[in-house]
C-alpha cells in the first residue's frame, strides 16, 4: 500500500477541510479564517485567506459543481464564497439562530446546504433568487441539543444529523419549488418538511460526532462519544428499522466516518488514526488499522523504571523520547472526507486533525 | 500532649541557665525535642513505607493514565446558553447532556484523583498524601505556591475543588495547543513528584530541626 | 419576601427551555425497577456461587444483572458483592477470566459494567474509618496512627486498580469513555 501524502499545513488546529472536485484547492479553516491552499506539484501552497468570520471557524464545504464555498463559525453566521475577477465574494446567509453554528455542508444538488448550530435547530438554507440571497428554513422540532453534525442523502431531500442529545436522527428537508419531489424510500414515502424518518439512541447515550448515509442512501452510520460505530438499516417507513447494528470499540471516540463502499466505512478521532470497519445488515466488525501494521506495540508506554529515568535524563537531559506519536496525525483528527473515488467504490480519502495536518490516505 | 509532657520531663535548666532568656529559650527546645523523636519514627518507617510505594504507585498512575486518556477527549463547544461565547463546559454546569459522569481513582483514602469530563474541559482533582500535619502543612503551601501562579501554568485552576489539594482544568483548546499525551505525561509526572517533593521537604525539615536543636543544645553539654 | 436576593435568582432554572434544563432522562434507555429485596436475593444467590468455588460464574451473573433500576441501597448491596467477587480472584486469575467474558456474547457490556463498578468502588473511600486524627498543633505525631492497618482501605483499592489495569488491558479505554458517558449508573 503506498505511504500515505501528509501535508503539514500549521501549528493550528482545523476544525474542517474540503477539496474542490479537481482536488487541485484545498479549503481549511484556521482559526476565524479560512485558508485555500492550490496545489504546486507535490506540496500545497497557501493562495488565499477568506476573512469576515469574527470567531472560530468551524465548517468549511466546496461545492463540487458550483465551486462555491459554504463557511460557517461559531460567530453565528454562516457565508457563501463565490469566485469573481476581485477575488472571492462573500454573500452572508440568514441563519436566523442566536447560537454558534457548528457545521455545514452541501447538499449534492448544491442548490441548498444545512447548518447545524447550538441553537437546537438546523437551518437549511436555499437561495431565494427574487431577493438574491440565501434564506433559512429551520428544522427544529425533537431537537434538544447542540446539532453536532449534518450529513446528506443523495438525494438532496433526507438529511441526518446527530445532536450532544445523543440522538442521530432523519429529517426531510424537501422545499417545494428547490427540490424535486424524491423518490419514496425506506426512509418515508410522502416527505414533508421536518418530517422525522427515524431517531436514534444508543443505550451508552454519548453525543453524536458523526452522521453519514451510505452511498445508496439506504443505511445510516453514526459515531457517538461512547466510542461506538451504529449503522442502522431502514426496513419501511414508520416502521422499526430492520437492523441497527452498534459496535463498541475498545478505542477511544470517532470524530467522522465515512462509507467508502455499501459494505465499508472508514472512522476516525481521538486514536488519531483511521480504522477500517465491514460488514453488512448482517453484521459489522472492526477491521483493522489503516496504517501499516508494522510498528511496536503500545505496551512500551508503561512508568519507566527510577534507574531507566535518571539514565536517560543523564544522558538526554529527559526521561525518554515519546514526544512523538507513532501514528501519522499527532492529534485527534477531526474530519475525513472522500478524495478521489472510483467505480462508485472512494479509493483514496482525506484526514484534517488539530494538529494541523491534512493527510490522504490509499484506502 | 505527648511530646510537650515529654519534653518537659527531660528538659531540666542547667545551672549557668539564664532566666532573662526564658520565654525564648525555655521554648525551644520543647520543639527540638519533638524533632528528634519525630526524626527517629519517620526513619524507622520509610523503607517499609517506600517498599509498599513503589508497589502499588505503578498500577495507581497507570489508572489515572488511562483515565486521563479517556477524558481528554474534547472538542470545541460553543456556549449553548449564552450566545457567541465558549466556555468550559464543566465550570460552567449550563448543559447538563454534555457533562459526564465523574471517575474517582483512589489508592487509598488519603491518595485520590478526582476527573470530571465534559465535551470540552475536564477538572482534574488531586489529592496529595499527607499523612502527618508536617505533611499536611507542606502540602497546604506547595499548593497554595503553585497557585497563586496558575496564570503561568495554563492548566493550574486558581482554587481546587472541595476535598482536594489541587485542581487543574484542561480545555479543549489546551489539548489543541499542547499534545494530548503530554499533557496526561505532565499530570501524572506531576503526582509523582509531588509526592517526592513533599517527603523530601519534611525531610530537609527534620534534619534542620536536628541541626538547630543540636547547636541550640551544644553550650548545655 | 423583602428579603429575598433578586439578583441570587438562577433565571435559566425557571425557564422550561433553557439549556440547563435539559431532560437527562431522554439519554437514558428504559431500565427495569428492582427492588432492594430483589437484589439481596439476587445476592444471596451469587454468594451461593462463589461459595461453590465458581468465582467466575459469580463474576458473569453478577455483572450481568446490574440493577440499574435500583434505589441507592440496592446499588450498594451489588457493589458490595461485584467487589466481596473481585477479592476472591487470585491476581494470576484476572486476565483469563476477563478475556473469557470478553469473548462471551455480550461480553464488552459486562466488562463496561465491571469498569463501571471498578470506579464505583473506588470513589467509595469517604465512608471507610476516619483515622486521621489532625490535632491543632502540628506535631507530625499522628503518623504512627495513619500508618497502622492497610492505610485506610488501600488494600481493598489496590484490588481494584489491578483490576482496572488488566480491564484496560482487554477493554481499552473504549470501556472508560462508555463508564462515563453512560447514564445508567451502578
Amino acid at each position: 500500500m503506498a505511504a500515505p501524502e501528509v501535508h503539514h499545513l500549521f501549528h493550528h488546529a482545523i476544525a474542517d477541510h474540503s477539496f474542490s472536485a479537481d482536488r487541485q484547492t484545498l479549503a481549511v479553516t484556521r482559526d476565524n479564517v479560512i485558508d485555500l491552499y492550490q496545489r504546486s506539484g507535490k506540496t500545497f501552497q497557501l493562495k488565499d485567506e477568506l476573512t469576515g468570520h469574527d470567531k472560530t471557524v468551524t465548517g468549511v464545504d466546496i461545492a463540487p459543481n458550483s465551486g462555491k464555498i459554504v463557511t460557517c463559525s461559531q460567530d453565528r453566521n454562516a457565508y457563501v464564497w463565490e469566485p469573481s475577477p476581485q477575488g472571492w465574494k462573500p454573500t452572508l446567509v440568514l441563519l436566523r439562530i442566536n447560537r454558534a453554528a457548528t457545521c455545514v455542508r452541501w447538499a449534492p444538488s448544491e442548490t441548498k446546504f444545512a447548518v447545524g448550530s447550538g441553537a437546537r435547530l438546523i437551518p437549511v438554507c436555499y437561495f431565494e433568487e427574487e431577493d438574491n440571497w440565501w434564506v433559512s428554513k429551520h428544522v427544529k422540532k425533537p431537537i434538544r441539543s447542540t446539532i453536532t453534525t449534518v450529513a446528506w442523502h443523495p438525494n438532496s431531500v433526507l438529511l441526518a444529523a446527530g445532536s450532544t442529545d445523543g440522538h442521530a436522527r432523519v429529517f426531510s428537508s424537501f422545499i417545494k419549488g428547490v427540490d424535486a419531489r424524491p423518490e419514496p424510500s425506506a426512509w418515508g414515502e410522502r416527505l414533508p418538511f421536518n418530517t422525522v424518518c427515524g431517531e436514534f439512541l444508543n443505550n451508552t447515550a454519548g453525543w453524536i460526532h458523526s452522521v453519514a448515509f451510505s452511498p445508496s442512501g439506504n443505511a445510516l452510520a453514526f459515531a457517538a462519544h461512547d466510542s461506538s460505530l451504529t449503522v442502522v438499516y431502514p426496513s419501511a417507513p414508520e416502521q422499526p428499522p430492520r437492523a441497527v447494528i452498534s459496535i463498541s470499540t475498545q478505542l477511544l471516540p470517532f470524530m467522522s466516518l465515512v462509507w467508502s463502499s455499501e459494505d465499508e466505512i472508514i472512522a476516525a478521532g481521538y486514536n488519531c488514526e483511521a480504522y477500517r470497519f465491514q460488514g453488512s445488515d448482517g453484521g459489522w466488525q472492526l477491521a483493522g488499522s489503516l496504517e501499516a501494521k508494522s510498528r511496536p506495540g503500545l505496551s512500551d508506554q508503561r512508568e519507566e523504571s527510577a534507574l531507566n529515568m535518571f539514565r536517560n535524563m543523564d544522558l538526554k537531559g529527559k526521561t525518554s523520547d515519546d514526544t512523538k506519536l507513532k501514528t501519522v496525525h499527532q492529534n485527534t483528527i477531526n474530519t475525513i472526507r472522500s478524495f478521489q473515488e472510483s467505480g462508485g467504490k472512494v479509493t483514496k480519502i482525506s484526514s484534517s486533525g488539530v494538529d494541523g495536518r491534512v493527510v490522504v490516505w490509499n484506502v | 500532649m505527648v511530646c510537650q509532657a515529654a519534653s518537659d520531663h527531660h528538659w531540666q535548666a542547667p545551672p549557668h541557665y539564664d532566666s532573662r532568656h526564658d520565654g525564648i529559650a525555655g521554648g525551644r527546645p520543647r520543639t527540638t525535642q519533638c524533632a528528634f523523636q519525630r526524626t527517629t519514627t519517620s526513619s524507622r518507617e520509610l523503607p517499609g513505607g517506600a517498599f509498599t510505594m513503589s508497589q502499588s504507585l505503578r498500577p495507581y498512575l497507570q489508572c489515572v493514565r488511562s483515565s486521563l486518556t479517556a477524558a481528554l477527549s474534547l472538542s470545541n463547544f460553543a456556549s449553548q446558553a449564552s450566545e457567541r461565547h465558549n466556555v468550559p463546559e464543566i465550570e460552567a454546569a449550563s448543559s447538563p447532556e454534555v457533562i459526564l459522569n465523574p471517575l474517582t481513582v483512589s489508592r487509598n483514602e488519603n491518595e485520590k484523583v478526582y476527573i470530571e469530563p465534559s465535551i470540552n474541559s475536564v477538572r482534574i482533582s488531586i489529592k496529595i498524601k499527607q499523612a502527618d500535619e508536617i505533611e499536611h502543612i507542606l502540602v497546604h503551601k506547595f499548593t497554595r505556591f503553585l497557585t497563586q501562579r496558575a496564570e503561568a501554568f495554563f492548566i493550574l485552576r486558581r482554587k481546587p475543588v472541595k476535598g482536594y489539594d489541587i485542581s487543574f482544568l484542561i480545555t479543549n483548546f489546551h489539548t489543541e495547543e499542547m499534545l494530548k499525551h503530554k499533557l496526561v505525561d505532565f499530570i501524572i509526572q506531576f503526582m509523582e513528584e509531588v509526592d517526592k517533593e513533599i517527603s523530601e521537604m519534611k525531610l530537609f525539615l527534620n534534619a534542620r530541626a536536628r541541626f538547630v536543636a543540636e547547636s541550640f543544645l551544644t553550650p548545655f553539654d | 419576601m423583602a428579603t429575598l436576593n433578586w439578583r441570587t435568582i438562577n433565571v435559566d432554572a425557571l425557564d422550561p427551555d433553557s439549556p440547563a434544563n435539559f431532560d437527562l432522562s431522554s439519554l437514558t434507555p428504559a431500565v427495569a425497577p428492582a427492588s432492594t429485596a430483589d437484589v439481596q436475593s439476587l445476592a444471596g444467590q451469587i454468594r451461593q456461587l462463589l461459595r461453590g468455588g465458581d468465582s467466575e460464574g459469580a463474576l458473569q451473573g453478577a455483572l450481568e444483572s446490574a440493577p440499574y433500576g435500583a434505589d441507592e441501597r440496592g446499588k450498594e448491596i451489588h457493589l458490595a458483592t461485584v467487589i466481596e467477587i473481585l477479592q476472591s480472584i487470585r491476581q494470576s486469575d484476572m486476565s483469563p477470566i476477563l478475556s473469557r467474558i470478553y469473548s462471551s456474547p455480550g461480553g464488552t457490556e459486562a466488562l463496561d459494567v465491571l469498569m463501571k463498578y471498578i470506579y464505583k468502588g473506588m470513589s467509595q473511600t469517604q465512608t471507610s474509618s476516619t483515622t486521621r486524627n489532625l490535632t491543632p498543633q502540628a506535631t507530625g505525631f499522628s503518623q504512627v496512627h495513619a500508618r497502622g492497618g492497610g492505610e485506610g482501605g488501600g488494600q481493598a483499592m489496590s484490588v481494584l486498580l489491578s483490576w482496572h489495569e488488566k480491564l484496560v488491558e482487554i477493554a481499552g479505554p473504549g470501556s472508560i469513555v462508555r463508564v462515563m458517558t453512560d447514564r445508567r449508573t451502578v
